[in-house]
């Protein structure tokens, strides 16, 4: 068993961690305004199908990735008009979103491309690996941190920018205090409804990229409902995080590791059902030291008596 | 007059969502570039066209309808239960091996199977209330996750220990059960079968619960305002692990019957390729969780389903322009669904600020 | 002494029911101007209009002498007008600075510039001699300094004439009188205030002009110098009170024994300690202090919502510590809870299903496990009928009753328990004149039949009024007992503030 957590597993946890890292990260931004965005999932499958019909159609990859991350914007705000203007529920919303992700990315799959399923091209590029020139030279290090798509880069890097934003920045300050205390908020006069959206709006690019990950960066295709839960586990990378950015970074590792694993212990004599199992069983069981169990627990309200 | 005001009331918000649904439908279908009039009256033809593709419609809405109904308990009693299709599986393989397996007649064999289904479904479901209960894991996530292993579990079963070793190809599934233990067909030479029956009881039974019974009481309240019914003396946990045994005891059961009635044997994938759980839970949302509007809903999405088959069938759109539909709608029922519970959750969410 | 805000002729109609007619108010540079009146007179709509929350029907609001219109807070905020709302408009987790110059942020470089944002609040609250400290995570901070913290925040944005809503409710009587001479420092440099209270002491104590609403009307506009608290109430009332029926001692057998009850929650502070207590049969058990001391709790622990760590709870000889609301008040409790909208209803919910609460697992309302509704429905008409609860009808949505009908309710509900004990929390909270008088003419006659009531209220003329004998809570302990005969205003006040009834005064915290 041993044999294997080597450097390789290292540097594909890497690979591994950066859709739910993203998505995690986008949950925080909704779960700072007061809004737990169950429909990451549905973002997540939105973002990789949009990428693979804009390297499809346009053959760039940076195309590609600045249509996930739009058509996953615009999709995130008819989440956010929903939630913000319509004052649904937001948990049916999101299962809705997750429906209509997976529902729409079907339908268009066989109106655009004719096919069930999956759709590959093999004259379609993945994104590059990116070879960072001194961090590649760095013995050990160097080949675990380097050579990952350039997401997986944006995605460290957002999480340090999620940092800034909220506890530097006004505008994160701001986005705070709506999920703090919504109400006084809005007596002080800020702007809370504006501030949802561009929380929200934040949420559904970096869901986008998070998509696209997965259909160009770990793989160069795109399977029906091929966020396969990663959503879901975003949301609790989130919570387990307690949506600061840190703390998500964190957990999502710890989940990335997960996933990694679960796919190395594929080459072992297990059947790959308990292989894939892996991930699910060890998130609920991360589950158990959640701290901030959310809206599971009413005994704070409770106790303040009101 | 209060009835019927209260009736107009209750029936506005699900036709508004249905008529976006089908508008966001219309310009799906102009999309792909077929004409909008002719797709529905495929899709209506697809239904209703015949007895035949009318009876195929309410074999279908057979297990929306029993999932629907499990959830329909979950959400008044203000439980989300996510986990419907891996209750679903769980209890139809069980099903399938008792069929299978147990010795004896064949109505016991049937009987028994029925059991082992709303059983094994609903133990698979309490498990994540009681993760819950006693340590504040969240429903909504568990039993989402849950929904992965059971399916993969499942899959491993009949992939290997409980493999039909049969046939010459070696597909996913168990062995055929019996003519014995099959749920008998309503009508010779239609797919509607036994199950059906059994659900339109089941709603009725549950309709009466909610209506008439202390127990259906607490629910309700629990689901309107949960500090007012602990305040009154209402077993929060209580009511809690009991929706979830229901709920996913007819989860347990819809498998059951589709395996006993339609399918005669367990095929990896059956279940969950139709998406009847997520179906059901969209049956359950747009009747506002009322158990009789759920037959209507449940019949309704199974039409838009087969529906969506003659669409295919007849013309160039594809059939996955009903889940677009099912998706569009359910997104706008939400806007009132639990408008009160938002407020609800809004005002805890101040106050304790 | 220049006029700065005029209110002219504010009227403001919600359907069929004027909540202000015809008010007109003027408030001076450097004036205190208190806006008294009983609850549901009008005072916070009007000053809601002001702040630019409602819209006022008719009327003009002049600034300065400048007719304006404000379309929100924010708008008001600009135009130098300020409210301390009565439930704080704070952000928990954020220090004190951060707290006060939300909204209007000091940056630096495009970032928050946390270092002058905590200048500028450590100048602030020494120009105004306002103790906070900065640093501090708001939600650390005591119930009186977060109030300061709020004022502060309204100075920070600039106000000049500020609000100031029932601001003395949740204060301990030090921190009163702390507050009343910020106001007066506040006036003393400018500012306008505004201070809408129903305690007639402290605005003769601090106000210049007072302006009394009754039923959405100005009945007095007075110097305060020329009038008396009597004068006052009887404007406010516009007629002398009921009294309540006589009473004649007759303390029975105890009731509810309260002995040794800790509740806390792990490596924090104690929230109920070591209490002990017990009420009699034909009794009224008064439990007075400034709300936060341990009195939710205390109530939640008995009628058991809340668990208990140590000590025993005996009703009726039962021991029902820690045991289940149902069986709790199967052995004989019955409870006004303090919250209605939070505990005590279920606003979508009809009049008559809130009304079931509790009877529906009864065996007089149920055959088996089918509750029988038309049953019930006798004795819910004549609820209505003997509390004069205003509803369409049964079938009326709860959360469409008025909050004094919606109260009349909730009373009517567990009175008809018959229990013989009773919790009653807040019982009369926002209700008006008639239906406290009825409510309180309930709970004597309650008493009077040998029940025992158990009452919590942070009014004090309530717990005065009611109580056979009075228990004083402070930090979750009973610091002190009084009985009807040696109890006063006075006493009780020192209690509360965690002094010993005696004149000298604890280290309050």
């Amino acid at each position: 068993m041993l044999d294997i957590f080597d450097s390789s597993l290292v540097s594909s946890t890497i690979r591994m961690v950066t859709p739910i890292l993203l998505a995690a990260l986008g949950g925080s931004l909704c779960a700072r305004v007061g809004i737990f965005n169950v429909g990451l999932e549905g973002f997540i499958l939105v973002g990789a199908f949009a990428a693979i019909v804009g390297n499809h159609f346009t053959g760039s990859l940076w195309l590609a990735l600045l249509l996930a991350a739009f058509v996953t914007l615009l999709f995130s705000l008819l989440f956010g008009y929903m939630t913000v203007h319509l004052r649904a529920n937001e948990i049916v919303v999101g299962v809705a979103i997750n429906f209509l992700g997976l529902g729409l990315t079907t339908f268009l799959l066989r109106a655009i491309f004719g096919v069930k399923g999956a759709f590959y091209d093999k004259d379609m590029q993945g994104l590059p690996q990116l070879q960072i020139p001194v961090l590649h030279d760095i013995p050990l290090l160097g080949p675990i941190l380097s050579g990952h798509s350039p997401l997986v880069y944006v995605s460290f890097a957002a999480a340090i920018l999620l940092y800034l934003f909220y506890y530097r920045s006004v505008t994160g300050f701001r986005v705070r205090a709506v999920g703090m205390n919504a109400t006084a908020a809005k007596s002080i006069g800020l702007n809370t409804v504006r501030l949802q959206y561009l929380a929200i709006s934040l949420c559904g690019i970096l869901c986008g990229l998070a998509g696209a990950q997965l259909s160009l960066g770990q793989v160069t295709m795109f399977t029906e409902g091929m966020a396969a839960g990663r959503g879901f586990i975003a949301l609790v990378a989130m919570m387990l995080g307690q949506s600061h950015p840190f703390g998500i970074l964190a957990s999502s590792l710890l989940f990335g590791l997960m996933d990694a694993i679960s796919i190395r212990l594929q080459g072992f004599s297990l059947p790959t059902q308990f292989t894939a199992m892996l991930p699910y069983i060890l998130t609920i069981a991360a589950m158990f030291f959640l701290k901030d169990r959310g809206m599971g627990s009413n005994r704070a309200s409770q106790q303040s008596g009101r | 007059m209060e009835a019927l005001k209260q009736l107009r009331n209750s029936l506005l918000q699900p036709l508004i969502a249905t008529a976006i649904g089908l508008a966001a439908g219309a310009v799906f279908i102009s999309i792909v570039g077929a004409s909008i009039t002719e797709t529905y009256q495929q899709m209506w033809n697809g239904a209703f066209g015949s007895f035949y593709f009318f009876m195929s419609t309410l074999a279908r809405s057979t297990p929306i309808l029993l999932i629907a109904l499990g959830l329909a308990m979950a959400f008044r009693a203000g439980v989300f239960n996510m986990g419907a299709e891996g209750q679903m599986v769980l209890g139809a393989l069980s099903a399938a091996l008792v069929a299978l397996y147990m010795p004896g007649a064949g109505v016991i064999k049937l009987l028994a199977a029925l059991i082992t289904g709303i059983v094994v479904g609903g133990l698979w479901s309490l498990l994540a209330g009681v993760l819950e209960a006693k340590f504040k894991i969240q429903l909504l996530i568990s039993t989402l996750l849950f929904n992965y292993i059971a399916v993969l579990f499942t899959s491993y079963l009949v992939s290997d220990p409980f493999q039909d070793k049969s046939g010459s190809a070696a597909l996913a599934q168990t062995a055929m059960l019996e003519k014995s233990v099959w749920l008998p067909k309503l009508f010779p030479g239609m797919t509607l079968h036994a199950g059906f029956v059994i659900a339109i009881v089941a709603a009725v039974g549950l309709f009466l619960l909610f209506r008439f019974t202390s127990f259906g009481y607490e629910v309700k309240m629990l689901g309107s305002n949960p500090f007012f019914a602990l305040y009154g003396g209402v077993s929060q946990k209580r009511v809690m692990l009991i929706s979830m045994f229901v709920s996913g005891g007819f989860a347990g059961l819809a498998g059951t019957v589709e395996v006993l009635g339609a399918q005669y044997r367990f095929v990896d994938g059956a279940l969950t390729m139709p998406g009847y759980a997520w179906t059901g839970l969209m049956a359950a949302l747009l009747a506002n969780s009322n158990p009789i509007g759920v037959i209507f809903a449940s019949i309704f999405l199974a039409a838009l389903q087969t529906g969506a088959m003659g669409v295919e069938r007849n013309t160039e759109v594809p059939l996955e322009l009903a889940s677009v539909i099912q998706a569009v709608l359910i997104l706008f029922i939400s806007a009132r669904f639990t408008y009160a519970w938002w407020k609800k959750r809004k005002q805890g969410r101040e106050s304790h600020a | 002494m220049s006029v700065r805000l005029e209110m002219k002729n504010m009227t403001k109609r919600y359907g069929q029911f004027l909540a202000n007619e015809g008010v007109s108010i003027a408030v001076g540079a450097g004036e205190v101007h208190a806006i008294v009146g009983e609850n549901g007179a009008g005072k916070t709509t009007l000053m809601r209009m002001l702040y630019g929350m409602e819209e006022p029907t008719s009327g003009e609001i002049l600034l300065d002498g400048k007719p304006v219109s404000f379309r929100g807070p924010d708008d008001a905020i600009r135009h130098g007008v300020g409210m301390v709302h009565q439930h704080f408009m704070l952000f928990p987790d954020f220090t004190v600075a951060e707290n006060i110059v939300i909204g209007y942020e000091p940056k630096r470089g495009g970032f928050f510039d946390r270092a002058k944002a905590m200048a500028d609040a450590t100048a602030l609250a020494e120009r105004y001699r306002i103790p906070v400290s900065p640093t501090a995570v708001l939600g650390e901070c005591s119930i009186g300094e977060q109030q300061r913290v709020e004022i502060l925040k309204v100075l920070y944005q600039g106000a000049e004439i500020i609000i100031l809503d029932e601001p003395t409710a949740v204060l301990t009587p030090m921190e009163v009188s702390e507050l009343l001479a910020t106001i007066r420092t506040l006036a003393e440099a400018g500012k306008s205030i505004l201070l809408i209270t129903h305690k007639l002491q402290e605005v003769m104590e601090v106000a210049d002009r007072i302006t009394v609403l009754r039923g959405g009307k100005v009945t007095g506009a007075v110097a305060a110098k020329d009038t008396s608290a009597e004068e006052l109430a009887r404007l406010m009332v516009g007629r002398d009170l009921e009294q309540l029926s006589e009473r004649t001692e007759q303390r029975g057998e105890p009731l509810l024994v309260v002995h040794q009850v800790t509740m806390q929650e792990k490596k924090k502070k104690p929230v109920l300690d070591q209490v002990s207590f017990a009420v009699h049969h034909g009794e009224i058990v008064g439990i007075a202090g400034v709300s936060g001391n341990g009195q939710s709790e205390l109530l939640q622990a008995i009628s058991g919502l809340a668990a208990v760590q140590s000590g025993t709870i005996r009703l009726k000889d039962t021991d029902v510590t820690n045991r289940t609301v149902a069986l709790i008040r199967e052995t004989g409790l019955a409870h006004i809870p303090e919250d209605r909208y939070f505990w005590g209803a279920a606003k979508e919910e009809t009049v008559a299903e809130n009304a079931l609460m509790g009877y529906h697992r009864l065996p007089a309302f149920s055959r088996g496990i089918i509750i029988q509704r038309k049953w019930f429905h006798h004795l819910v008409a004549a609820w209505i009928e003997r509390f004069a609860i205003k509803t369409s009808s049964a079938h009326e949505k709860a959360g469409n009753l008025s909050g004094g009908n919606l109260q009349k309710l909730i009373v009517a509900r567990e009175m008809g328990r018959e229990t013989p004990l009773l919790l009653a929390a807040e019982p009369t909270r926002g209700v008006d004149i008639g239906a406290m008088e009825t409510i309180h003419q309930a709970l004597l006659e309650k008493r009077n039949k040998g029940d025992g009531i158990l009452l919590v209220s942070s009014e004090l003329s309530e717990i005065l009024a009611l109580s056979d004998r009075i228990l004083v809570m402070f930090e979750g302990r009973i610091v002190g007992e009084l009985s009807r005969a040696e109890a006063t205003e006075e006493k009780i006040s020192m209690l509360m503030a965690g002094g010993r009834g005696d004149g000298s005064t604890q280290a309050t915290a």
